[in-house]
């Protein structure tokens, strides 16, 4: 019989070790530490210290979709804000401009390469995954937002797997808020599939997806 | 009265043909309206209306391909025609005028047609494909809709809060 070298003993022992891992910082498994806790009220929020908000901008009308929410959101509070833009998306550039100007704070834009261009063969995905993963990584180690938002497509899942990585290795927790986009009735995105086990709060804004999707919240007229 | 037409941000030949149309101008002189603006946004050269069509019809009809402030020429229309994707629609909605969202039967992407249907279903809007819209219109089709409330994205901010406050 042949046992087992200890290089292949180690690995399986990593795996199982990052298994259950995942297992406990997961929002899917529910056992994600302090979920609860955040829940209680928001009026302590208020006066608070200020956090820096990471906003995951993807094209046209998710982006357009994005301005609309983000109008909901205290910039008093996320007085720094990190857009997150794909190179060459000038439209989503205009929209961070129109929503910045006469904003206080400081905000920054971070451009990565697209995960995935229109009509890209998947062969060639995955270096061209690896390659926005690469910066998004290092735009979070820079930054190291306190939340972030997202609303797909593509670039945001890239985004919220870099953001798991802190959280895995217990550094930080950054947690993920996720908005399904208005255009969605019946069916998830692929975004949205992709990114539903990872966020901490799922939104989507139409009833029939909270009832297939136990963990998403259904907020209507929030666009 | 006036009805303004919009394809949004690309085009929409269809739309722009429907609305030059025969019948959709005699459906709008019959509903009491006299004035038709068309954005046309890449579909521009689209739009041709006969004049003897115009002429019989006696409507006033503009065109252009982007306007500079769109959402004052919905503010002065009585009646608003969107191409049904979801940031006309929205736009549309959000001016609290009749709604008609024109679905474009040539694309693959059944969400329009899906959100379109939705938003219908509630009462808030009225739906047709280029070639029923002059029926629709004839028909009234978008008298007696509910105004579609107002957005309030606030409840997006009380989620960060929660998230963030530890």
């Amino acid at each position: 019989m042949h046992l087992p070298g200890p290089l292949a003993c180690g690995a399986v022992l990593l795996a199982a070790l990052l298994a259950l891992r995942l297992y406990f910082v997961l929002p899917a498994f529910g056992r994600s530490v302090g979920a609860a806790a955040r829940r209680k009220g928001k009026a302590a929020a208020r006066g608070a210290p200020t956090k820096l908000l990471c906003v995951v901008l993807g094209s046209g009308g998710h982006t357009a979709e994005m301005v609309r929410l983000l109008q909901g959101v205290d910039f008093e509070r996320y007085a720094r804000r990190l857009y997150v833009v794909g190179r060459g998306d000038a439209l989503s550039l205009n929209h961070v401009a129109a929503v910045e100007r006469a904003q206080g704070g400081s905000h920054h834009v971070g451009l990565v390469p697209r995960s995935r261009a229109v009509g890209q063969p998947w062969l060639t995905a995955p270096v061209s995954v690896a390659r926005c993963l690469w910066h998004v990584a290092a735009l979070l180690y820079d930054y190291s937002p306190d939340v972030i938002l997202c609303n797909g497509p593509g670039n945001c899942v890239v985004v919220c797997i870099a953001a798991l990585v802190p959280r895995i290795l217990g550094l930080k927790h950054i947690p993920i808020v996720y908005v399904e986009s208005f255009a969605r009735v019946h069916t998830l995105s692929l975004s949205g599939r992709l990114v539903y086990p990872l966020a901490d709060r799922f939104i989507v804004q139409w009833p029939g997806l909270a009832q297939m999707y136990p963990r998403a919240e259904y907020i209507p007229y929030l666009v | 009265m006036s009805v303004f037409v919009t394809v949004g941000s690309t085009g929409f030949d269809e739309l722009v043909r429907a609305v030059c149309a025969p019948e959709f101008l005699q459906a709008l002189t019959g509903r009491g309206f006299g004035r038709l603006v068309v954005q046309c946004g890449s579909s521009v050269g689209q739009f041709a209306p006969a004049p003897a069509a115009l002429a019989a019809s006696g409507i006033r009809a503009e065109s252009f391909d982007y306007a500079d402030q769109p959402q004052r020429l919905v503010e002065e229309a009585e009646l608003v025609i969107c191409h049904a994707g979801t940031g006309s629609i929205l736009d549309a909605l959000r001016s609290g005028k009749p709604v008609i969202g024109v679905v474009n039967p040539g694309l693959m992407d059944s969400h329009q047609r899906e959100i379109a249907a939705e938003l219908a279903r509630g009462g808030f809007m009225a739906v047709a494909e280029p070639g029923s819209l002059a029926q629709a219109v004839a028909d009234g089709a978008y008298a007696g809709l509910r105004p579609y409330p107002r957005a309030d994205p606030r409840p997006l901010g009380d989620i960060l809060d929660e998230e963030t406050q530890r």
